[in-house]
């Protein structure tokens, strides 16, 4: 029987041309999805009449990089991507330690109506942010907290809050339970156990929930849109939007460089770390 | 875990504190409930009132649903939606679930030109909604910059009002939606393949079924609860999805793009009618419910502890 499956020549043939169509698919794809990417980015390059070439300028030489200093310049965008750093990084802590908690807590103790809690914190992940959104406005600016930071993140950290929970419970699961009760027999108490021993541990897991909550938390829109409107504290992406309604002082070709300054970031972190936020996306999407 | 339930018995606070997850779980509570669970009934309360968002006195009363019903902009929002949501979803799965079998089968031959297309695709899925909304907004210019536009000139479409005639702005919001969205469904049911038992498509292939065979004998019985599930999670993402459409059309030409999540932003921000508004909003929350009950539903068959 085995005999069967050595390759012979047919079947090495067929292989070839399964290949062969993997690449055509493959080429397909990265086509219709970069595209889009690459005819902004050459937009962000080019003089003002090659924007409005026909046939289209397809690779702007030389390309014009002032663009992009006249958009550093001219514009907010990098106090908005200041703005959108120190909200990702906030919220990133935050949501990190109020999850690992939790994580923990699920993971480690059996409790009445644990499965319930659980799927309640997953259908809070389910709520559309412009549902929440209107009565928050209406509370914060009663508080006189609008255009303010913190109240901000906290509800970024509300928002991201359910996914990570889940994942990080997920690979808090992975870890055997005898190893905590060796630790606890050992006089440890379960802080102890937490800090000492499932966080050293569990170090990648922290990584990419932390990778997950800041591109989760860089692409929020409604949320900011309600809740700021001093232009100095917009995130990038509300600032962004107005720059675009702007149309007078800003045309195409700047518009572009500044879009391409925002998507730069978490472009780059995607490539740079694939590996593990696929893996990531699809241990969580197994689990729920 | 009964020895645990006996120890709590008889012992001091403290100990029963410790042994109880209440401190480890209370500031996921505390934070939830603020955030999620009072909105959720402030939202419902002004739903039926006529309050405006500059302030004042409001009353209760039931007005509020049937302005919402009775006007005509209910029908063409409801159909707005359900067209971008229908396409969107379809589109989103199909193609995600070629890629996730593209990429499984290049992955399993070691090819590294899977890894590329993986993260094309991801990286798509990355970007903020509204730089979308303003990325796919510089393609479909109806201007001399515009590259689509150019495209479809060359292959005899001639010019596409893509952004100016209703029909052609849905088509093209909807376009842009599956771009964005199709990564999520194919990072799903790419996880999903890799689940599926290599021993059965093995015996499959053994005893003779070709891959058309034994994808819609074999992978798409096994396949199907994952793709329930992520048929029901990117429904839901559509349903609320508003970023991308508000910087690409920013709902127009006149209505033709306005679709739940939008329309509940224009009502409160722009006509300042919160009664109306959160009532939409409370329809468009009772459509979160409802596909997240049947999500709950799908998902039960694993323990029950």
């Amino acid at each position: 029987m085995r005999t069967l499956y050595k390759p012979r020549a047919s079947q090495r043939r067929k292989e070839r041309m399964v290949r062969v169509w993997l690449y055509v698919a493959y080429t397909a794809i990265i086509v219709f999805f970069l595209f889009p990417i690459y005819w902004v980015l050459s937009m962000s390059l080019k003089t003002v009449p090659q924007l409005f070439a026909t046939p289209p300028v397809w690779f702007p030489i030389p390309p014009q990089f002032s663009n992009y200093s006249y958009v550093f310049e001219n514009t907010p965008i990098l106090r908005y991507l200041f703005n959108s750093a120190v909200i990702v990084a906030a919220t990133v802590f935050f949501a990190l330690l109020i999850a690992t908690l939790a994580a923990y807590g699920f993971s480690r103790f059996t409790f009445r109506y644990k499965r319930p809690s659980l799927l309640a914190v997953l259908a809070f992940q389910m709520i559309s942010p412009v549902v929440i959104a209107i009565p928050l406005y209406r509370t914060f600016a009663a508080l006189h907290l609008l255009n303010n930071y913190a109240s901000l993140v906290l509800v970024y950290v509300a928002v991201v809050l359910p996914f990570i929970t889940w994942f990080l419970k997920g690979y808090f699961d992975t870890i055997p339970y005898e190893v905590d009760e060796a630790a606890i027999v050992d006089g440890a108490t379960r802080w102890q156990v937490l800090t000492r021993i499932i966080l050293p541990v569990s170090a990648p897991g922290i990584a990419t929930a932390a990778i997950l909550a800041a591109v989760l938390s860089w692409s929020q829109f409604v949320i900011p849109f309600i809740l700021i409107d001093s232009p100095g504290m917009f995130p990038v992406s509300e600032g962004l939007v107005n720059l675009q309604s702007n149309t007078e002082s800003i045309t195409l070709h700047y518009l572009s460089a500044a879009s391409i300054v925002a998507i730069a970031p978490v472009i780059f972190i995607f490539v740079l770390l694939q590996r593990y936020i696929v893996s990531a996306l699809t241990s969580g999407a197994i689990k729920g | 875990m009964a020895s645990q339930v006996r120890a709590v018995r008889g012992r001091s606070w403290t100990e029963r504190l410790a042994a109880s997850p209440i401190l480890w779980l209370a500031p996921l509570g505390l934070v939830l409930a603020a955030t999620f669970l009072y909105p959720i009934v402030e939202i419902i309360r002004l739903s039926f009132t006529n309050a405006s968002l500059t302030g004042g006195n409001y009353s209760y009363t039931l007005g509020s649903y049937a302005r919402l019903f009775g006007s005509p902009y209910f029908a063409s929002m409801v159909r707005v939606t359900v067209i971008f949501v229908f396409f969107s979803v379809v589109f989103q799965i199909l193609l995600g679930f070629l890629i996730a079998l593209a990429v499984d089968q290049g992955a399993r031959r070691g090819m590294r030109a899977s890894i590329v297309t993986r993260t094309a695709v991801l990286s798509a899925w990355a970007i903020p909604g509204v730089i979308i909304g303003i990325i796919w907004g510089i393609l479909y210019q109806e201007s001399g910059a515009g590259v689509l536009n150019y495209l479809a000139q060359l292959l005899g479409f001639g010019q596409i009002p893509f952004l100016s005639s209703p029909r052609a702005a849905l088509a093209s919001v909807t376009v842009a939606n599956i771009w964005r969205g199709t990564a999520f469904s194919m990072i799903l049911l790419y996880a999903g393949i890799q689940t599926l038992p290599a021993d059965v498509l093995e015996a499959a292939r053994v005893d003779g079924a070709n891959a058309w065979q034994r994808l819609r004998m074999v992978v798409l019985p096994l396949l199907a609860p994952i793709l329930l599930v992520t048929l029901v999670i990117v429904s839901i993402d559509t349903f609320n999805t508003f970023d991308m459409v508000l910087a690409l059309t920013g709902g127009g030409p006149g209505r033709a793009t306005e679709v739940v999540a939008l329309s509940i932003y224009d009502q409160i921000f722009q006509q300042f009618d919160l009664g109306p508004g959160a009532a939409t909003a409370v329809v468009l929350l009772a459509i979160n419910a409802i596909m997240t009950f049947v999500y709950l539903r799908l998902e039960r068959p694993e323990e029950l502890s």
